[in-house]
């Protein structure tokens, strides 16, 4: 098992305000699964996401990755076990505007200490695998949304991640380049890649093999997404 | 990781010319006025340093016990030196050298035809073996045994033999009013460092400086200053003890006492208050090192609040960053580089700057700094580079790098309220230094110009002053009368005694009746010739003036003013004076107070004394006449000074050289004020326009709902009034301080009446609204559609 988490909570306090974005929340996810996770805005996707993604920790509660608890780890522990293990795909893409494609791909292997012919040889060839090659040099403002998700999902499995996290991958594109997205995704998974995305559409969300919704914090279904030949 | 992070940061410069811009002109500006300044500091710290034995290199301060308190000078009785090596084990060398009043005018080495002139020095046989001035010929040992032996300069050799070579041995002929002879040549030692404040060109015995003068061997004269070499480990207490010692048990010493001093610590710390070292030069060192210092942060604080304020288009990095595996110190690392290359690209543009300024640096400070420096100095430029870096680089770095990711993503900042405080904080003190900057600036010139204007008791315009030189002093008085034979000469006169106010004649003041002969008191005592009155137009209350008519001038005196209140005499014209129990001397004229001094000091008591022999010079001129007169003057001189050139100054600028110090931090002051206005509103305006970019959707609104151009404008500048008013409101207690202070140096000055410091508070505010209005106008009267349509 990848990711089990047990009754976790999150309360976001404000001065006058307390909310809850999770609320008792228990998953289990195995390795290889493909979960997509739905639910209206404010239900907690992204508040799971980026727990899951060891980027913001629970109020309360236990996350085990790998079977080791992360929930409760320091910043710097949780950035190493998210270096080696993790990769995140946005739904604004966030590649970074100063650097070029080759740049952006090959950016979470210095923090990994990849060797440098090493990273150009596994950016060259993950570029090519995404039909990028040719726009190697250009800045992320010279490129399309479609072509810009694309560097954003080499860059998130050039480390060869355990997990990838996929928060609305599609929601800035059009349904081509959507389209295009997903398929890569559901290749990565096919090669054994875990993958746990948030969306808002359905049609994005059955090319995984296991649907969680939520509704405020809470999971309220879980269905297994019925493959048809 | 290095190669990633200096190209992220050239495209982050390229990116964001305006802040580049911005940073460069600031921090390379800092950069250059606070290099020079090290420059500056740096020569002035390692004057007299290259001794090779610089910590043992001592010399004998003497402290005289006065009623008004305790006089210190660097100077001893002839014969100190070698009764202190004799009775000393711990003394390993010690020489005596004439002392700073005796010799001061240079005398001419002759060879045949040729005549140059050279500065004495007359030193004591070990006076190269206390001293690591090389010789390139001639034993130090010997050089100086013999008493016709002289040592002269590489330069001096060069110009009188066009050559070092073979130089040892040959007879050379020294002319000086006070003495001639035929000397041997002994040696010859190398050119003196520029870092000397020790510059002769002839080295010549000791007994010649004691010849001329009988009295100066005897125990109660202070004829030489005394060197010497200490063992090391020697405790300088005690041995300050065995030096009072020796000195009280000779005649006339009961009230002195002695310490030692670092030799090469004279030069930055040569004040001495109650017998003790107090400070000098020290104290411009400091005040220029912390006027660097402060335009370093000033210029620095504009980078930090450009880069903080630019936080929001950073986030997203830091924020992508920090998922993909980057840890805090890796963040922390890019931003450091980020600063640090900014400023060392500032630091290669400094250097143009600084190869600009320099000449006009160095007529401020006297000196001959330039760019070759050595490693070391480098070395301590680097650091300083490397550091400013790391100052600049640091608050962004650890603010930047400290953005939790889930937040940034997000699109939110954390921690903004003390964010922006601390910008606040930073440019309130930026314009808190440019409101003390400039205040100082206003104070200094004002008093340099209150100096200017002082009305002095005298008149010290058209006065030209000189030198009597050689053996024309045995026909001084036909030499005064034949200056006071050319037309446009008013009036001449003469003083003894160095400096031509007779400033420099200090000694103790004669006794009136009712006062105990052993109740000393040091006054300037100027001993003048006739005319000295008529010649500074200094004004006769009561009495009259030195003449001609009458016989034994030199019985009498003219008193000041203030002389005649201490003294208390109801009439004291005609009444006397008493010099020891038998001497007494009559009152015979009492002037109106005159600044004798400077006007750092208080008129003292003055009591001006009949000497028809002084040789330095004063002669009144009709205005407008000067050039002609000087022309008759000069061949007048030289008739009755065969081989001296004709040498003068004007007494105003006599005058001026009393306030060098004041004219140098003035213009430094000017400097710095101007830097740090100008890199403070660099900042503002990169401030601003961030701001306004920041606040576009907002002005929008407000204009869609009705808001005015200047209503939008007050909005967006009040922020900025307020930062800038209380910087103002810091800065003024502050700098009034410093004002006052300052001022304490002087006993005649200014008053610092409150528009002193309004003015640069009104300016300093007046520049801030123009800086940040040209931003807000601009951001306010852009069209609402514009700023709405692409948020």
């Amino acid at each position: 098992m990848i990711i089990r988490t047990k009754s976790l909570n999150k309360v976001y306090r404000t001065d006058e305000v307390q909310t809850t974005a999770l609320n008792d929340l228990s998953i289990e996810i195995n390795q290889g699964e493909f979960v997509s996770i739905m639910g209206p805005s404010g239900c907690g996707k992204s508040t799971l996401m980026n727990i899951l993604g060891m980027i913001d920790s629970p109020s309360s509660g236990e996350y085990f990755f790998m079977e080791n608890e992360v929930g409760g780890l320091s910043e710097r522990k949780r950035s190493d076990v998210r270096k080696n293990n993790l990769g995140f795909v946005f739904q604004s893409f966030n590649l970074i505007d100063e650097l070029t494609v080759f740049e952006n791909v090959e950016l979470p292997m210095m923090y990994t200490k990849v060797p440098s012919a090493e990273r150009k040889k596994r950016t060259e060839a993950l570029l090519e695998e995404m039909n990028m090659m040719h726009r190697r040099n250009h800045f992320p403002q010279q490129l399309s949304g479609g072509q810009q998700q694309r560097v954003a999902v080499a860059r998130a499995i050039v480390n060869n991640p355990k997990l990838i996290l996929a928060d609305e991958p599609t929601g800035n594109l059009d349904s081509a380049n959507g389209d295009d997205v997903m398929k890569i995704l559901a290749d990565l998974n096919s090669k054994g890649t875990t993958i746990v995305m948030v969306t808002h559409s359905q049609y994005c969300a059955e090319f995984g093999n296991r649907i969680i919704r939520l509704l405020d914090g809470q999971v309220v279904t879980e269905n297994v997404v019925r493959q048809f030949l | 990781m290095w190669k990633h992070n200096i190209k992220l940061t050239f495209r982050n410069f390229k990116r964001n010319k305006t802040s580049f811009l911005i940073n460069l002109i600031g921090l390379s500006t800092g950069l250059a006025c606070a290099l020079l300044i090290y420059l500056w500091v740096n020569d002035e710290m390692n004057i007299d340093k290259f001794h090779a034995q610089d910590d043992q290199l001592f010399q004998v301060v003497q402290n005289y016990e006065r009623t008004e308190g305790i006089r210190s000078r660097a100077i001893t009785p002839a014969y100190f030196s070698k009764e202190m090596k004799d009775a000393l084990p711990e003394v390993i060398y010690a020489t005596p050298t004439n002392n700073e009043y005796n010799f001061t005018e240079p005398g001419i080495i002759s060879l045949g035809e040729k005549d140059v002139k050279a500065r004495p020095l007359f030193a004591g046989k070990d006076y190269f073996n206390v001293f690591s001035f090389p010789l390139l010929q001639g034993d130090k040992d010997q050089v100086l045994v013999d008493k016709n032996a002289v040592v002269i300069s590489e330069e001096l050799a060069t110009k009188v033999f066009n050559s070092t070579e073979n130089v040892v041995g040959k007879m050379i002929r020294w002319e000086h009013d006070v003495f001639d002879g035929e000397f041997l040549i002994s040696g010859i030692f190398k050119k003196l460092p520029e870092s000397s404040t020790e510059q002769f060109d002839v080295v010549l015995n000791y007994e010649h400086a004691l010849d001329p003068f009988e009295e100066s061997r005897n125990w109660w004269s202070d004829a030489a200053r005394t060197f010497f070499i200490l063992k090391k480990g020697t405790d300088l207490q005690q041995f300050n003890k065995k030096l009072t010692t020796i000195l009280r048990s000779k005649p006339y010493r009961e009230n002195c006492s002695m310490f030692a001093q670092q030799f090469s610590t004279r030069y930055l710390h040569g004040q001495y208050e109650n017998g003790e070292i107090s400070g000098g030069r020290i104290s411009y060192v400091n005040l220029f090192s912390l006027i660097a210092i402060f335009l370093l942060i000033i210029a620095c604080v504009n980078f930090m609040n450009l880069s903080t304020a630019r936080a929001s288009t950073r986030m997203k990095e830091v924020g992508v960053k920090k998922t993909t595996g980057a840890s805090r110190w890796n963040l922390i690392a890019q931003f450091l580089t980020e600063s640090i290359l900014m400023v060392g690209l500032s630091f290669v543009f400094s250097l143009v700057l600084i190869s600009m300024f320099l000449p006009q640096f160095n007529e401020i400070t006297n000196k001959q700094l330039d760019l070759n420096i050595s490693s070391q100095t480098l070395f301590s430029i680097l650091s300083i580079v490397i550091l400013t870096g790391l100052l600049a680089g640091s608050y962004p770095a650890f603010y930047l790098s400290g953005f939790k990711p889930v937040n940034v993503l997000k699109g939110k900042l954390n921690n903004l309220f003390g964010e922006k405080w601390i910008r606040k904080g930073l440019v309130v003190f930026q314009f808190s230094m440019s409101v003390i900057f400039i205040v100082s600036f206003l104070i200094i010139n004002q008093q340099i110009n209150f100096i200017q204007k002082k009305q002095l008791g005298y008149d010290k315009s058209n006065i030209v002053c000189f030198t009597s030189k050689g053996q024309a002093s045995n026909k001084l008085e036909s030499f005064l009368n034949q200056i006071k034979r050319i037309p446009a000469v008013e009036s001449a006169t003469n003083i003894e005694g160095g400096g031509f106010m007779g400033n420099k004649n200090n000694g103790t003041a004669p006794t009136w009746e009712g006062v105990p002969v052993t109740q000393q008191m040091m006054v300037p005592r100027p001993h003048v010739g006739y005319d000295y009155l008529k010649t500074l137009g200094v004004e006769l209350i009561e009495g009259r003036s030195f003449s001609k008519e009458f016989s034994n001038e030199e019985d009498n005196v003219i008193i000041n003013e203030s002389a005649a209140k201490l003294i208390g005499y109801e009439n004291p014209v005609g009444r006397f004076l008493y010099r020891g129990s038998d001497y007494k001397i009559q009152i015979i004229g009492v002037v109106k107070d005159f600044h004798n001094e400077s006007l750092h000091k208080k008129i003292k008591p003055t009591f001006i004394r009949f000497q028809p022999t002084g040789k330095d010079i004063m002669v009144k001129i009709k205005p407008g006449q000067e050039v002609a007169t000087i022309q008759k003057l000069k061949k007048t001189y030289e008739e009755f000074h065969a081989g001296f050139p004709f040498e003068f100054t004007f007494l105003d600028d006599e005058y001026q050289n009393m306030y060098e110090s004041e004219t140098k931090v003035a213009a430094l002051a000017n400097y710095a004020a101007g830097v740090a206005i100008m890199v403070s509103c660099l900042g503002l305006f990169g401030l601003a326009m961030f701001t306004t970019e920041r606040r576009r959707k907002e002005i929008g609104i407000r204009k869609v709902l009705g808001s005015s151009v200047f209503g939008i404008v007050r909005m967006l500048t009040s922020d900025f009034t307020k930062t800038v008013f209380i910087a103002i409101l810091i800065s003024i207690p502050i700098s009034f301080f410093i004002a006052k202070s300052w001022m304490a140096n002087f006993a005649y000055g200014i008053k610092l009446s409150w528009w002193l410091f309004l003015v640069p508070s009104l300016v300093v505010l007046l520049v801030a609204w123009i800086t940040v209005g040209m931003q807000t106008v601009k951001a306010a009267s852009v069209n609402p559609v514009h700023s709405l349509k692409d948020e």
